[in-house]
């Protein structure tokens, strides 16, 4: 279904129209903030450990981060729930529109946010205008940084090249990257369905923070199916969204507050 | 400097040096795209022609094709277990690799021939699901003895099949022409 999405006035019918394929909901009651989420994506994704000194230049990479925030005036501050922070797939994303080269187009198929390495030129365009901050840039080929190599009969031999999943690009130097929603595990139980004769089933996969995660506060699935958990999760009413007010359409639900 | 430079290029000497610099360098890039379309160094000259014609199925040494992403390529074993019944294993020239490094208990490393770059998640099962045969994207097994690709394996030669076979189907060709089915 297209919709007009420069429509002024019409965010309402927008949303109800724009619902989505894939989405997420994090229960920031029970996410006690232990970063399982985080080195599980950081595994699933091949994503680089950038070491100490890029780390300090804020050039951290991780597609979902914990994020915490205090509220009050010192000493009677409270810290707010921990937030865990991914790409939300926006359905009216501001990344997509400003990339010069199309590298960062929406998937109409599966209705995600997609990045496409080998087009992206690295303007960073679209890390600077999303209201999430949570795209990466690759400011160096961290994976074959000489130090972290050892040297074997006169060659350069990577240790932890043997624990990349080969389902993901290794992204190379220059190129901007962000959460996928775990696309490789999309496909791979589509493909297993469809092998099948089948359509996927609720709960027959799920993205690797939400797999990790000991308190199951991370639930991911079809969104339009009213059926499923996270469809049902999501309409709670102590679900909200991020930033909703700048019309993205996220696809990640917080609750809290129950 | 600049004039000086373009007029010693137009005397004799200047000319002749110019050619031989132009000369040179279109052979090596010459040198460099025939050296980039060479099949590449095997470690047996592994005849697919002969194997082929002898009615060993593709599937056969490359099952994977059938269930994954990648259809595999077939170890030492797979080879030994029909080759230690044929009596001129032992005295070919040509397969004394392979019975060398079956003694030593070695296996051997064939190269791929047909690749696509880290970036694209090429699976074989939907292709072969859906109806295409191994010589529709590989050539000719029948005429080639080590593997050669018939085409260029690029986007756009994956495209255009992908738009002939979803001609008139809206939502199938939306799936097999978004960025996202491919590069992630």
């Amino acid at each position: 279904m297209t919709v007009d999405l420069n429509l002024v006035g019409a965010k309402g019918a927008i949303a109800e129209a724009a619902e989505g394929k894939w989405g997420m909901s994090i229960d920031q009651d029970i996410c006690t903030g232990c970063q399982a989420c985080v080195a599980a994506c950081a595994m699933e994704n091949n994503i680089s450990f950038v070491g100490e000194e890029d780390a300090g230049y804020g050039r951290s990479q991780h597609w979902i981060r914990i994020e915490r925030f205090w509220e009050g005036a010192y000493p009677e501050v409270k810290a707010t729930p921990f937030q865990p922070m991914l790409c939300q797939q926006c359905g009216h994303a501001p990344c997509e529109p400003v990339c010069p080269v199309f590298a960062t187009p929406h998937s109409e198929a599966e209705q995600l946010n997609l990045q496409v390495y080998n087009r992206c030129v690295g303007t960073r365009y679209c890390a600077n205008n999303c209201p999430y901050q949570v795209r990466s840039f690759n400011w160096r080929d961290y994976h074959t940084i000489p130090e972290r190599g050892n040297m074997v009969n006169g060659t350069l031999v990577f240790p932890l090249h043997n624990q990349f999943n080969p389902d993901v690009t290794v992204r190379r130097r220059g190129v901007m990257e962000k959460c996928t929603f775990c696309i490789q595990r999309i496909h791979k139980a589509q493909d297993k369905a469809k092998s099948e004769g089948r359509e996927v089933e609720d709960g027959e996969f799920t993205t690797a923070c939400a797999q990790a995660c000991p308190a199951n506060a991370i639930t991911f699935g079809r969104v339009d199916h009213p059926e499923s958990l996270v469809s049902q999760l999501t309409h709670q009413k102590r679900g909200e969204k991020h930033l909703e007010e700048l019309n993205t359409l996220p696809r990640v639900t917080y609750l809290k507050e129950g | 400097m600049i004039r000086k430079t373009f007029e010693w290029a137009l005397s004799p000497m200047g000319r002749i040096a110019v050619l031989i610099a132009a000369l040179s360098l279109f052979s090596l890039a010459a040198f460099g795209v025939y050296q980039s379309q060479q099949p590449p160094e095997q470690p047996i000259q592994f005849t697919h022609k002969l194997h082929v014609g002898l009615g060993v199925q593709c599937l056969y040494c490359h099952p994977g094709a059938l269930r994954g992403p990648s259809p595999g390529l077939p170890t030492i074993s797979k080879c030994w277990g029909c080759h230690q019944q044929i009596g001129k294993t032992q005295t070919s020239p040509l397969l004394k690799p392979m019975v060398d490094a079956m003694a030593k208990g070695e296996g051997f490393t064939w190269v791929p021939v047909a690749q696509v770059p880290d970036f694209v998640h090429f699976t074989h099962r939907p292709h072969v699901a859906a109806g295409l045969n191994c010589e529709n994207c590989h050539g000719d097994m029948t005429q080639v003895t080590i593997a050669v690709n018939p085409q260029v394996m690029n986007m756009g030669w994956c495209l255009n099949c992908h738009k002939q076979k979803a001609a008139g189907d809206e939502e199938k060709l939306t799936k097999l022409t978004d960025c996202g089915t491919c590069h992630y």
